[in-house]
């Protein structure tokens, strides 16, 4: 035990600041798709979006990172109007808050308030159960990762729960096959009040690829109420870190 | 993809003498062997019985639909082809002969509603319900634990049925297909090139493995061969894959052995691929990169700045690994736990390090190289003892052999002519089907993608965990439930890539 | 008080035609005798007066009397009061006609015993006893297994009668008299040998009854064949064996040697051991609370052992300690039993079963059984702040006097007998939270054809439910009590140096450590009330119902919950040494279509009969093989051995005469 000991203790600190201190990005990293030069936009860019992801109208792009799934066929079609950026703080408490481009609908303002609101000792202490109602099993990856010393989530008073009962957030990944859907919402019934559910990944925000196949509901938000949606395909640990922290209230959000 | 066989004359002669005037060769090398439907499972048997393994049975065909049953057999890959004439939709079930192919022929019943005549448990697979528990031990000794399919962890949807009588795991029911999302139906339409996206998403932890199966069946069908620095880029990131799926498998247990320490310092290694396959192709999981043709995108690191990263891991990663497995109450979890053995990995066509910890050296990098594999030298790590230790130690061996195999396509890759040329051309609007394979971290994944005038008209896909789950139900011998943990993670399947 | 006493007594027997008139009328008047001669004894450990009736001696071999001193006044107390409440039950349960009457007989016969001063009638009675006993095991002849059981524990009752008959044949020959007077007054001048002989005789004698090591086997199986509320009177039999112990073993024959102590908590021991284990593998209510009994006379064998131990080395204050442990134990064994066996038998007319696998659940639909069977669970279990608790402390306070000894031997298996005690209270818990949880809490297994509680006031539950609760409570005024009752045994009243405080008990060494339960059972239920009250008004928590939480799967929670099998498999698995145990899964054919099921076959070694009873009983069916061919039916033959025994006679006198 103390050559582990030791072992840790050479290695120093590792774990990122975020969010007190702006976490370094990564530069190439396929973070998000951005709209950029956002007029003159073809019609055609929109048969090339295999998820149906881009609208254009009247020269105007707008983009649903809920549907993107970021194989980058958009910024190979037209780098004129889309590019990858190694941004991640993606998520947004409103499902058009997730929706970017020029061309954005009404924003709907969300009737929950974030956690920490609804009671304040949940500002330091938040237990989140995961669910996996379908995802590719990437996003399972990226959570788990969440506790490893570079991200460590748990110095936020974020933690992971086994029991529903004792959770306050459940994050969902996954469009919820038909087989989930039972499961999911006893796991949300049985969770006590207040709580919030996150979705995270694009197949949790509108069922991704499986929506044309008619096995997926299209995302969680059609069988729960969810309060953040977390896009990215998968969304990496930082993203899903600051889409969790939108859940509790301990950041707010910006206008990506 | 290379297209005549390299190992392929003992098949060919064997298939020649006893399914005389049946054979015929595909465009893709594979043997075909045309059938009557009603003797399909017996050739199966004949097969079976000279060591061939059951990969996967599906139906294809548009106007006129086929029955085809593939089987991996002496380096090749052997298809039985039955036309479904009239409308018929039962056929002798080749599961009698074959228990490696109960699951697959209940999940074709319940897609294309062919019934296998004699199939001895033929119950819906698909969307399965998680109320509906079957109890088989009768009495009052024993309940039943259903675990799943929200289980406890950050991990995927199955379900697992223990019946258990308080301490031990006397029977066990794995149930997968929860996470059952229709992704080989979604294929259809999509064309050739842009469907790699989907295909990179059928099981998200194989991404690269996926991706490159699926490149190589769409080349096979249109008969074209990636540029050489293409497939030596397509090795570095299939290798990085399984370190890291390798790397995730060893956290996993170090977490379930609450190795608290052992499970960071994993986690952190694991942390650092994931990182350099960031920094390599802008994806943390390789996403973009494959593509028919050859690669999508082009690498954003040198190899000597690739080669650079890895020696630093390479020597963290020695001197935990080293002291993880000195670590008793570590080691004492996995040893013995979950044992299997050659005889049930041969009955139900098992793959993966899952075989290779039985002493089989079951591997398609090996049985049929493909890409790079064919001209770069690694060895195929098996062990002896089939239990969870043994599977440890072929994933760490595997890691070994991956670092090896990066570090000789990288040392080629510096040789070579045109490093630039990255892509072949696909050309639009041509028509062909061809199997692919890739052996992704959990084993061989083979697909089969038929092309129509540019576009996919149906594609299959054989999953390395679908053929490893039941042999998780049959590795519970006087193993006790808090072994179970351990040997769920040394299996280390996906539930996403079995469900598809 | 010798009139009431002989009151009292003519009731008794008055109850055994009553019984065979009218069972519920039997019941009424054995109960009345059985109140009557308990306030004799109250009153006579206490001090107040003493009860005597003379028998005069034309039962033979001697003068005899019923007398009720202290100690008997101990033992009447016990028999009569708790035998008073579960004769009321038997108002509201009656049992077949013969069961009434013969209640009345094991009244009677079990105050006999406690209080006769003669030997020869203490014989007499002790045989009338097993013969009860035996009839009242075999009432139902019909259910399988029970005559088996009714002739195993007459088998080994009649051993037990033949030791003591023994043992008294060699104080008669030593003393020719069978007054226990006489034999205690002669007792310093026996010869060594034939005292340890008789020591051991009386050990064996009595041990049958109570269920000592290797003799425990029939109890269980009689309690399990003695049907409903008769079941509870059978368990009040025990007493007559303690009772056997200290009057005769203890107290008149003065056993003051340290490897007879030594003897007795060995046995002890390994009895507490020997029958928890069991206990936890059963499947029957009836013989788990069987088991319990027998490790509950291994408890108190072990503060007996310390009693022999303490007057063999000089310490008084050792023997008091010991014996008030053992003492206050009987008294608590005696009421909680009975009390779960009355319990048992309103599971068994409720439920229509005594096995635990189906039930379950039953606290909500059998509010009041489980409320009383809870309050003998919690006392047996040793739970603060019940009598259990307070009996096995003062036990192991008892033990752990260990270091005033100098004996190196001694001190060793006083030591070694705590840590036993220590693993059999462990082990209590385990198993008496399973006979718990398995049949009160969580659900209902299999579905049961009928399931109602059993109406009317059930008076003798209650009542005894109620004692039992707060016997804890009360044990300084019981120890004050059993100080004079004992001050006969001792020499000197205990409760002066036990009890400091006005509630504050030690273990009769004063100042060695102490417990207050009478300030216990204030305070403990005061905290719990006072916690909810806080919690409930400054959290005013609100409640939702969701179901149970099962990884997302939801089926009857009666499916997934644990079965009492397999609650205990884990201890059968780890020792298993000592069960025997294995287990394996066999495959059902039912044919070629039909699904895949399997049974689970359980096997548990049963250590005492493979390899104690099997042998001797295969012995003794031997010899009566050979024994047999005596009996060759033959008339010449039966002559033959006329002719023999005579000349053996004439050759004999002649020769003993010189």
């Amino acid at each position: 035990m103390l050559e582990w000991l030791t072992r840790g203790l050479r290695k120093g600190v590792v774990t990122s600041r975020y969010p007190r201190r702006a976490e370094p990005e990564t530069a190439g990293f396929h973070g998000r798709v951005e709209v950029v030069g956002d007029d003159q936009a073809a019609h055609a860019v929109e048969t090339v979006c295999p998820t149906g992801a881009i609208r254009v109208s009247g020269g105007r792009v707008s983009l649903d990172r809920g549907l993107c799934i970021l194989c980058g066929a958009c910024v190979t079609a037209d780098p004129q109007h889309f590019r990858y950026s190694s941004g991640f703080e993606t998520a947004s408490r409103h499902r058009t808050g997730i929706v970017v481009g020029g061309l954005i609908e009404q924003r709907l303002e969300n009737s929950r308030p974030p956690l920490a609101v609804q009671a304040r000792p949940l500002r330091r202490s938040i237990h989140i159960r995961h669910v996996d109602a379908g995802s590719d099993g990437a996003e399972e990856w990226e959570i788990a990762a969440l506790t490893n010393p570079y991200y460590d989530m748990q110095r936020l008073g974020l933690y992971f729960t086994l029991s529903p009962r004792h959770a306050d957030v459940l994050l969902v990944t996954g469009g919820v096959t038909a087989s989930m859907t039972k499961p999911l919402e006893r796991a949300y019934e049985v969770m006590p009040a207040p709580k919030a559910v996150v979705a995270a990944g694009t197949d949790a925000c509108s069922g991704g690829f499986a929506t044309a196949t008619g096995e997926v509901a299209g995302g969680v938000d059609q069988i729960l109420p969810v309060d953040v949606f977390i896009p990215g395909s998968p969304p990496s640990p930082i993203t899903l870190l600051h889409g969790l922290l939108l859940a509790a209230g301990i950041v707010t959000e910006d206008s990506a | 993809m290379n297209l005549t066989p390299i190992a392929g004359n003992g098949a060919q002669q064997f298939l020649e003498g006893r399914f005389r005037g049946a054979l015929e060769q595909a465009a893709d090398g594979t043997a075909v062997l045309k059938l009557p439907l009603g003797t399909v499972d017996r050739a199966a048997a004949v097969l079976a019985a000279e060591g061939a393994r059951f990969i996967t049975i599906f139906a294809a065909g548009e106007t006129t639909r086929f029955l085809v049953a593939a089987f991996a057999f002496r380096g090749e890959i052997v298809a039985l082809q039955a036309p479904l004439l009239n409308g018929s939709t039962a056929y002798p079930a080749l599961s009698l002969h074959l228990p490696s192919a109960e699951l697959a022929e209940r999940e074709l019943h319940d897609r294309e509603g062919l019934t296998p005549l004699g199939h001895p448990t033929l119950t819906p697979a698909l969307r399965p319900d998680a109320d509906d528990l079957e109890q088989r031990i009768v009495g009052g000794e024993s309940f039943v634990i259903p675990y799943g399919p929200i289980r406890s962890g950050i991990f995927e949807a199955i379900q697992h049925v223990i019946e258990t009588g308080g301490e031990d795991v006397l029977l066990l029911q794995t149930r997968p297909y929860f996470k059952h999302r229709g992704l080989e139906r979604r294929f259809r339409g999509l064309e050739a090139v842009p469907g790699v996206a989907l295909a990179e998403r059928i099981a998200g932890i194989a991404t690269v493995a996926h991706a490159t199966a699926f490149s190589q069946a769409v080349e096979a069908a249109l008969q074209i061969e990636p540029p050489e620095s293409a497939r030596l880029w397509r090795v570095v990131h299939a290798e990085l894959e399984r370190v890291a799926n390798h790397l995730d498998v060893a956290t996993k247990l170090a977490e379930d052995a609450a190795l608290a320490v052992g499970a960071a310092r994993f986690s952190i290694l694991k942390e650092d691929v994931m990182r350099l396959r960031a920094r390599l192709c802008g994806s943390r999981f390789g996403r973009g990169v494959v593509a028919p043709g050859g690669l999508a995108s082009a690498p954003m690191l040198s190899p000597a700045e690739l080669r650079e990263s890895l020696g630093r891991f390479e020597r963290d990663l020695a001197r935990d690994r080293k002291l993880l497995l000195r670590t008793s109450s570590f080691t004492d979890r996995l040893i013995g736990s979950g044992r299997l053995d050659r005889e049930t990995i041969d009955a139900l066509g098992g793959v993966g390090p899952v075989a290779r910890a039985t002493g089989l050296s079951t591997d398609a990098r090996f049985e049929r190289p493909y890409g790079a594999y064919q001209r770069l030298g690694f060895d195929v790590v098996t062990f002896e003892g089939g239990d969870a230790m043994a599977r440890l130690d072929v994933r760490f061996g595997e890691i070994r052999e991956s670092l090896h195999l990066i570090r000789q396509a990288l040392d080629s890759l510096e040789r070579i002519a045109d490093p630039a040329v990255l892509r072949t051309d696909v050309a639009e609007g041509e028509s062909g089907a061809a199997f692919g394979w890739a052996e992704a971290p959990q084993g061989e994944l083979v697909y089969w993608i038929e092309l129509e005038a540019g576009q996919i008209r149906s594609a299959h896909i054989s999953s390395p965990s679908l053929r490893n789950w039941p042999l998780f139900v049959g590795s519970f011998r006087g193993d006790v439930l808090t072994d179970f943990a351990f040997i769920e993670h040394s299996f280390g399947l996906t539930a996403a890539g079995a469900d598809r | 008080m010798s009139g009431v006493f002989l009151a009292a007594v003519i009731v008794l027997l008055a109850g055994i035609p009553a019984g065979l008139a009218r069972a519920r009328l039997g019941a009424v008047v054995t109960s009345a005798g059985l109140i009557l001669v308990g306030a004799v004894g109250l009153a006579s450990a206490a001090g107040w007066s003493h009860g005597h009736i003379g028998l005069g001696s034309w039962l033979g071999f001697g003068p005899a009397a019923l007398v009720s001193d202290g100690l008997s006044g101990i033992f009447l107390a016990i028999i009569g009061l708790i035998g008073g409440l579960v004769s009321l039950a038997l108002i509201e349960r009656p049992p077949a006609r013969l069961g009434a009457a013969l209640n009345g007989l094991l009244a009677l016969v079990l105050v006999t015993v406690v209080t006769v001063n003669q030997g020869f009638v203490f014989l007499l009675a002790w045989e009338v006893l097993t013969l009860t006993l035996y009839l009242l095991a075999s009432l139902e002849r019909d259910r399988p297994g029970t005559l088996l059981a009714a002739y195993f524990g007459a088998s080994l009752s009649k051993l037990g009668g033949g030791a003591l008959l023994a043992a008294f044949a060699l104080l008669y020959a030593q003393t020719h008299s069978f007054e226990f007077d006489v034999w205690a007054a002669s007792a310093p001048h026996l010869d060594s040998g034939v005292k340890a002989a008789v020591f051991v005789l009386l050990l064996v004698g009595f041990g049958t009854k109570i269920g000592l090591v290797p003799f425990q086997g029939p109890l269980p199986l009689g309690y399990a064949a003695t049907p409903g509320v008769l079941a509870a009177a059978v368990s009040l039999a025990l007493n007559a064996g303690f009772y056997g112990l200290w009057r005769l073993a203890f107290g008149v024959l003065h056993a003051d040697a340290l490897w007879q102590g030594e003897l007795v908590l060995t046995l002890g021991a390994i009895g507490g051991l020997v029958g928890i284990l069991y206990a936890i593998g059963q499947g029957d209510l009836k013989r788990f609370l069987g088991f319990s009994s027998v490790e509950h006379a291994g408890i108190v064998l072990l503060g007996l052992g310390v009693a022999i131990v303490g007057r063999a080395s000089g310490k008084p204050l050792l023997e008091a300690a010991g014996l008030l442990a053992a003492t206050l134990h009987v008294i608590m064994h005696a009421l909680a039993k009975a009390l779960a066996f009355l319990g048992a038998d309103r599971v068994r007319s409720s439920t229509g079963t005594d096995e635990l696998a189906p039930l379950g659940g039953l606290g909500r639909r059998l509010p009041r059984t489980a409320a009383g069977f809870g309050v003998a669970v919690l006392t047996l279990a040793a739970l603060p702040p019940f009598a259990g608790f307070v009996s096995e402390w003062f036990t192991l306070e008892a033990l752990l006097q260990a270091f005033r000894l100098d004996n190196t031997i001694a001190r060793l298996i006083l030591a070694l007998g705590a840590a036993a005690l220590a693993l059999t209270a462990g082990l209590g818990l385990l198993a008496f939270a399973k006979l718990y949880g398995t049949v009160f809490l969580g659900w209902l297994r299999s579905p049961l054809e009928r399931l109602r509680e059993a109406r009317g006031p059930a008076v003798g539950f209650a009542v005894l439910a109620t004692f039992t609760a707060v016997l804890g409570a009360l044990a300084p005024w019981e120890i004050r009590w059993l100080g004079h009752g004992l001050q006969g045994l001792l020499g000197f009243d205990l409760a002066r140096t036990t009890i400091s405080h006005p509630l504050v008990l030690g273990p009769v060494y004063p100042g060695f450590s102490v417990l207050a339960p009478t300030w216990l059972a204030i305070a403990l239920p005061s905290y719990a009330l006072a916690t909810a009250l806080f919690v409930i008004v400054t959290q005013r928590p609100r409640t939702r119902r969701a179901p149970v939480w099962m990884s997302g799967a939801l089926v009857r929670p009666a499916r997934v919950q644990y079965t009492p099998a397999a609650y205990s498999n884990p201890i059968r698995v780890v020792l298993r040494p000592a069960y025997g145990y294995s287990r394996e899964l066999v495959r059902l054919d039912g044919g070629p279509r039909a699904p895949e099921r399997y049974t689970l076959e359980t096997r548990i070694v049963p250590f005492f009969e493979r390899r104690f009873y099997l042998p001797v009983v295969r012995f003794g069916l031997r010899t009566s093989e050979l024994a047999r061919r005596l009996q060759s039916g033959r008339l010449g033959s039966y002559l033959l051995y006329v002719l023999v025994a005579l000349i053996v006679v004439l050759a004999l006198i002649p020769a003993l005469h010189n």
